[in-house]
């Protein structure tokens, strides 16, 4: 079943000195219930565009989009959609408290829950602690927690996040990281949008990428890393007179006594003996994949 | 720290710098003429668009800005410190104070109050008395100081009879209508004039307008007793007295009454009393048509 | 609906601006002092003067709170969220509206209560020469706050469209400025003295009044001070227009804002 659908959606903006944009050139793509879709893009490509179209903040210029087959432009739609604008900001003068509260209820969660789906939220999202005070007061990545947190409260069917882990310290990137497994495991759909590749990789069922407006390809996560290990990266720590039993591989950064290798799949072995016969000692050896950014780019450019 | 204590001196400094032009400026603003304060007053349709909906509060404040013009007027007098009074502005202003808030009864209180007495502009009051009865139906003031205005001062016995009704029908007295028949004889101006003071002076709840009646009160109060005196000395000699030194002479005075606006009481050649003061604390030229004399 | 209605509400009461508007109600404790200026009508003037505080706070109010409310919304990006809930962005905007149009009756209401306190001490001091008609007083302070209702209204209607607060605190102000004289204008066009207007000018004024807002039938101070009573007829058809007038400025605003485009 399809959660998300997109038909041939074109956005024309008109500037204030009458030029036209074209932020969106004949869009289509779907994402099915259960899946976790990444849509990947440059700045500017149209990614906020396609998600306001998609939660009826912006009508498109022709074209539709439809939620669980219901055209979005019935406010009934996204009953059961959470929806993460980028760079969120709340009322400032409530508590992440009140603010909740507002939202549970614009969602018709039954009056007897919202305590304790607030509760869980805020405990999640580590804003426990701070759920009495203004979010005048708050900094970015806390406002971006009550960001998550407004998406979570009524407990959705459908996510759509808009760049869900700008503005987060590392802690704050893995735990959304987790939040997303989560819900793909509670067979939730989540469609989020961003331009770091890596968090694709590590959560992504599937991928969009759009450049200018076009969607350029979409792929299967798992397919485009099947090619799997592409090479290794090998540190080892040696003397500088050991070195040259490995001349036929170059070195590619040194520290101190520390080298580092790139060894291509099919060297490794080959490598392996020649380190064992210098009797230098293996530091770290690390996979080399075939990388999502590699692709990202070659699309982009 | 230095800076914070820099800005702290500078404060100082400036404060010093107030406090001594304080004096200075608060002199000058107390002296500045209120002519001046008055100022200029838009047109009336323009006073009526830019007050929306707070005529009422406009019209008020428009006479509160004459009355206490009017009362430094008075204040500065007795400060032997004269000022014209700038009497055409102030009826416009009055005028338009009527127009925003046709109900406003300050207003034909002291247009009653200053423009009869001061400036003489008895058919002006009364057309803007006549305009007042129209909204204020229940207020037998109005009707009594028309009525007032045309036997006082204009001798007109007849509509100050029909006005002096009207004030009788509204307040059910019959005051009014015992004054209108005493006016009917020229003798009884003055008492007339002091019943109609006194009873404006009695419910006058500002202090201004109540000292302003007050000693208009007591400088009538003084001819009639000058006028009474003079009476009963026709009556006895068989002729005017000459001076109201001769009235003290001859023991129908018991003292030389003293003027509350500070002028010195004489008689005319025919027998009437005046003043040097002409009733009033100041005199600017040309702007008071009454004579030293009373009616 | 509720929902909005209850943020907004929650949001009036937390903002500065609104505490100092707030503040200025300390005025009324002038009142009975300045009241003694006047020669006659103390009493009278302490109503005008606690009318026209009123009047003047919920002026403010409506400017401000009709003025800046939605377009902040909309300019900070807090709608960003809430238009992609469930519920429609007219009952939104209708729930914001009716949050502040509460708050405008609650304020008068309790600004009519300090009145009556102040006018009943000048009153006190100075018997007024009739009795006080209670009644005329607070239907004169209901009109009044109806009164700018209806400019927060038309505030609304700008900022559904507006993309700085210029438009909707200034059109307001101006939408005030004309509501007040376009009764006046009026009469003095088709005032049987006034010559040399062309009856297509005069037929063109006409309309426009047709259109405008018509804030004087809202202002019952004269009969309120003076005690010159109204007709109950009156006062049905001020309250009638009013609704009516009201429904048709917020439904032009759901439709502009319905339409609008949020980025
Ligand atoms: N209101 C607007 N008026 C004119 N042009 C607009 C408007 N909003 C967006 N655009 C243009 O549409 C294009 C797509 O913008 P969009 O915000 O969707 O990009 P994005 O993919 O989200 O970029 P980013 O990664 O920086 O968030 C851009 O070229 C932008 O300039
Ligand atoms: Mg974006």
């Amino acid at each position: 079943m399809k959660a998300l659908e997109i038909h041939n959606l074109v956005k024309i903006f008109k500037t204030k000195k009458g030029q036209s944009v074209h932020a969106l050139n004949d869009l289509s793509f779907d994402v099915m219930q259960g899946e976790v879709f990444g849509f990947l893009g440059p700045n500017g490509a149209g990614k906020s565009t396609t998600i306001k179209t998609l939660v009826g903040l912006i009508t498109p210029s022709s074209g539709n989009a439809l939620i669980n087959g219901v055209p979005v432009s019935t406010g009934t739609a996204r009953l059961k959609v959470g929806y993460l604008p980028e760079n969120p900001a709340f009322y400032d003068y409530l508590t992440p408290e009140e603010y909740l509260t507002y939202v549970a209820r614009s969602f018709l969660v039954p009056v007897a829950e919202v305590p304790r789906c607030i509760e869980q939220t805020l405990k999640l999202l580590e804003l426990w602690d701070a759920r009495k005070r203004q979010m005048r007061s708050f900094s970015k990545g806390m406002v971006q927690r009550v960001g998550l947190a407004q998406v979570l409260v009524h407990d959705p069917d459908i996510y759509i996040l808009d760049e869900p882990m700008s503005g987060l310290d590392p802690l704050g990137r893995s735990l959304v990281k987790n939040i997303i497994l989560e819900l793909k495991n509670r067979g939730k759909t989540v469609f989020f949008s961003t331009h770091i590749t890596d968090d694709v990789e590590k959560v992504c069922d599937r991928v969009g990428i759009i450049v200018k407006g076009s969607l350029v390809a979409v792929n299967n996560v798992e397919n485009l890393l099947k090619g799997g290990v592409e090479g290794y990266l090998v540190s080892l720590q040696s003397a500088d007179s050991t070195l040259q039993n490995l001349a036929p591989f170059s070195v590619l950064r040194q520290s101190g006594t520390i080298f580092e290798y790139y060894i291509p799949k099919d060297g490794f072995n080959r490598f392996m003996e020649l380190v064992i016969r210098s009797g230098s000692e293996v530091v770290l050896v690390e996979t080399r994949r075939k990388n999502l950014e590699d692709y990202f780019l070659s699309l982009v450019k | 720290m230095g800076g914070t204590k820099r800005h702290i001196l500078s404060f100082c400094l400036f404060c010093l710098c107030y406090g001594l032009i304080l004096g200075p400026f608060v002199n000058y603003m107390h002296n500045k003429p209120y002519a001046e304060k008055l100022g200029v007053l838009p047109t009336i349709a323009t006073l009526k668009f830019l007050s929306a909906d707070q005529k009422l509060l406009i019209g008020s404040s428009l006479v509160m800005r004459v009355i206490t013009y009017f009362g430094g007027l008075a204040e500065m007098a007795k400060n032997k410190i004269e000022i014209p009074p700038d009497f055409p502005v102030m009826s416009r202003t009055i005028h338009a104070a009527v127009k925003l808030d046709p109900y406003n009864n300050d207003a034909y209180y002291f247009a009653q109050s200053f423009l009869v007495w001061d400036v003489g502009q008895i058919d002006i009051a009364n057309s803007l008395l006549i305009e007042g009865m129209r909204y204020r139906t229940w207020d037998w003031y109005l009707p009594y100081f028309v009525g007032f205005n045309y036997a006082y001062f204009k001798h007109d016995f007849k509509s100050a009879a029909y006005y002096y009704q009207k004030a009788a029908e509204l307040s059910g007295q019959e005051l009014h209508i015992n004054l209108a028949g005493r006016f009917m004889q020229e003798s009884g101006q003055i008492d007339h004039a002091i019943s109609y003071l006194t009873l404006m002076a009695k419910d006058a709840s500002n202090p201004v307008a109540k000292k302003t009646f007050e000693t208009r009160l007591t400088a009538f109060k003084q001819v009639s007793l000058i006028e009474k005196a003079r009476d009963r000395f026709t009556l006895k000699y068989n002729r005017l007295p000459e001076s109201v030194d001769e009235l003290v002479r001859t023991g129908l005075l018991d003292k030389t009454p003293s003027d509350p606006y500070g002028g010195t009481f004489f008689l005319l050649p025919d027998g009437k009393v005046g003043t040097s003061s002409k009733f009033a604390f100041k005199n600017p030229k040309g702007n008071r048509p009454d004579s030293g004399a009373t009616p | 609906m509720l929902n909005h209605f209850e943020i907004t509400f929650k949001s009036i009461i937390r903002d500065r601006i609104f505490h100092g508007i707030i503040f200025s109600a300390l005025i009324f404790l002038l009142i009975p002092s300045v009241a003694t200026l006047s020669m006659r009508q103390a009493t009278e003037l302490s109503m005008t003067l606690s009318l026209s505080l009123i009047s003047f706070i919920l002026l403010l109010l409506s400017l401000f709170l009709g003025g800046t409310h939605l377009w902040r919304d909309i300019e900070r990006r807090y709608t960003y969220p809430v238009l992609s809930w469930p519920s429609s962005r007219s009952a939104y905007l209708v729930g914001k509206f009716s949050g502040i149009a509460a708050f405008i009756f609650l304020v008068a209401l309790l600004l009519g209560g300090v009145a009556v306190l102040t006018v009943l001490i000048t009153a006190g001091i100075y018997p007024p020469e009739r009795p006080i008609v209670w009644n005329l007083f607070f239907l004169s302070i209901f009109f009044d706050a109806c009164k700018y209702i209806l400019i927060v209204a038309f505030a609304f209607l700008f900022s559904s469209v507006a993309t700085s607060f210029f438009l909707p605190v200034f059109g307001s102000i101006c939408i005030y400025f004309v509501g007040n004289a376009s009764q006046q204008v009026h009469d003095y066009i088709n005032a049987p003295a006034t010559i040399g207007i062309s009856s297509i000018t005069k037929n063109m004024a006409t309309f426009v009044y047709y259109i405008l807002p018509n804030f004087s039938a809202f202002d019952f101070k004269i009969n309120a001070v003076y005690r010159v009573p109204i007709q109950v007829s009156g006062v049905l058809m001020t309250g009638v227009y009013f609704v009516v007038y009201l429904c048709m400025v917020i439904s032009v605003a759901t439709l502009l804002f319905e339409k609008r485009e949020m980025n």
